[in-house]
């Protein structure tokens, strides 16, 4: 029984991504070599099968290929995630912002947005992760694992850099002619 | 200034926390959407004067004349928006006798506003594609996972409103009953309307069999509903007459 075997069982029966410290204290083995391990069975994965080994949510997990996906799509027909624009919105900004209160994120938006907060945190996107140290100690919000999960990526450092400077700002040039 | 309206929602929010089309606006004075700049000028972030009105009306014109499934809580959400704007910019552009009271600080735009935002959303949406393509092993259920709303095809809510207006229509007053008085159950009720409904449409007055009162007529129509939800009964018009049946 190779270590690459012993992963890929440990990978199989897992229902969320599986940390590589967990993986390296269960095997009785340095992480480090977790790392190479994983690396040897993705390799052996893509080769051949119907399975890849994913890096998502800060772990790995096992995974249908995207080839598959009609297919399994057929057989499980899965509920999508359905995301309309506004409450993406919010999304991104908590996802960028985070801890951050609901009277802030509406400050960026310039609309309410409890309906959005409230929807993502039903969908398990977004978390309570403390309150604020100010008058009425408001809640602050930030992304859970299940959003790293549903969006594909492996960690926050993986959400794009925002080019704030591109940003638009106030002109302080002198007022035009007024027209309504 | 240039002002576009671009992609909508269509989600039906509760009133009040609606957001107005996303139309964006540019100008020397601001750049964001309709929202921001409402917010902007509310609290006078923004100079109102240096921001002409007339090519975002035309913009939400053009919204409300392309979009084919204007979503009405958006288009009020904006029509207020510019209603505001309006009166605001028309009382600026009145000869006041005395300038408004100026802020000693001139507070800062948001920064980075929401508009900001939309390569990431881009990015986010992406990557939410691509994962929907893999599948993970699962326990049970997804928690993420939530229902598709389920289409009955042309039937509209006040299609489906006409059909309960009939029903209620014929009911009798209820009783009065004392209080706490048992619970029905819906699960029940919608065995007892499984039972009521055949293969074949039928309108829903025809139906319910003997006298009934408005509890037990709101009692079945949400069951019914329930049922159609579940995809255990089906639902379609027949000119203006809404009809039910078992699927």
């Amino acid at each position: 029984m190779t270590l690459v075997d012993q992963l890929e069982a440990l990978l199989f029966v897992s229902e969320a991504p599986a940390k590589l410290n967990d993986l390296a204290r269960t095997l009785n083995v340095a992480e480090g070599q977790v790392e190479q391990g994983i690396e040897i069975l993705t390799e052996r994965l893509e080769a051949s099968g119907a399975l890849k080994c994913v890096k998502i949510a800060g772990g790995y997990q096992l995974a249908t290929k995207a080839e598959f996906a009609e297919l399994v799509g057929i057989y499980m027909k899965p509920q999508k995630q359905r995301l309309s624009r506004s409450i993406m919105e919010v999304l991104a900004i908590v996802a960028y912002k985070q801890p951050i209160t609901t009277g802030e994120i509406e400050v960026i938006r310039g609309v309410q947005s409890d309906y959005g907060l409230r929807i993502l945190q039903e969908r398990n996107l977004i978390c309570e992760v403390g309150r604020k140290q100010t008058p009425g100690r408001p809640m602050l919000f930030g992304t859970t694992q299940q959003f790293l999960h549903q969006f594909n990526l492996d960690g926050l450092n993986q959400l794009p850099q925002m080019d704030v400077d591109a940003l638009p700002s106030l002109s302080t040039e002198e007022p035009k002619e007024e027209t309504v | 200034m240039r002002s576009k309206p671009t992609a909508t929602s269509h989600e039906i929010t509760p009133i009040g926390v609606v957001a107005p089309p996303p139309i964006l606006v540019q100008t020397p004075a601001f750049e964001g959407t309709l929202a921001a700049l409402f917010r902007c000028v509310r609290d006078r972030k923004v100079d109102l004067m240096e921001v002409p009105l007339e090519p975002i009306c035309q913009a939400y014109l053009e919204y409300l004349m392309d979009s084919p499934e204007t979503n009405l809580d958006e288009a009020a959400a904006a029509l207020t928006v510019l209603a505001y704007l309006l009166e605001r910019k028309a009382w600026q552009l009145l000869p006041v006798e005395e300038d408004e009271p100026e802020f000693e600080e001139p507070a800062a735009l948001p920064d980075p506003t929401a508009y900001a935002y939309s390569d990431v959303i881009q990015m986010l949406l992406g990557g939410h594609e691509e994962r929907s393509k893999l599948f993970f092993r699962t326990s049970g259920p997804d928690p993420s996972l939530y229902e598709i709303p389920y289409s009955v095809g042309e039937v509209t809510v006040g299609d489906l409103a006409r059909a309960f207006e009939s029903l209620i229509r014929r009911a009798e007053p209820d009783e009065i009953e004392t209080l706490g008085k048992p619970r029905k159950s819906l699960v029940e009720q919608m065995r007892v309307v499984l039972l009521c409904l055949t293969k074949e449409f039928r309108p829903i007055t025809a139906l319910f069999v003997g006298s009934y009162t408005r509890n037990d007529a709101v009692y079945w129509f949400l069951s019914l509903l329930e049922l159609i939800r579940l995809r255990q009964a089906a639902v379609k018009l027949d000119g203006e007459e809404v009809l039910f049946a078992k699927k």
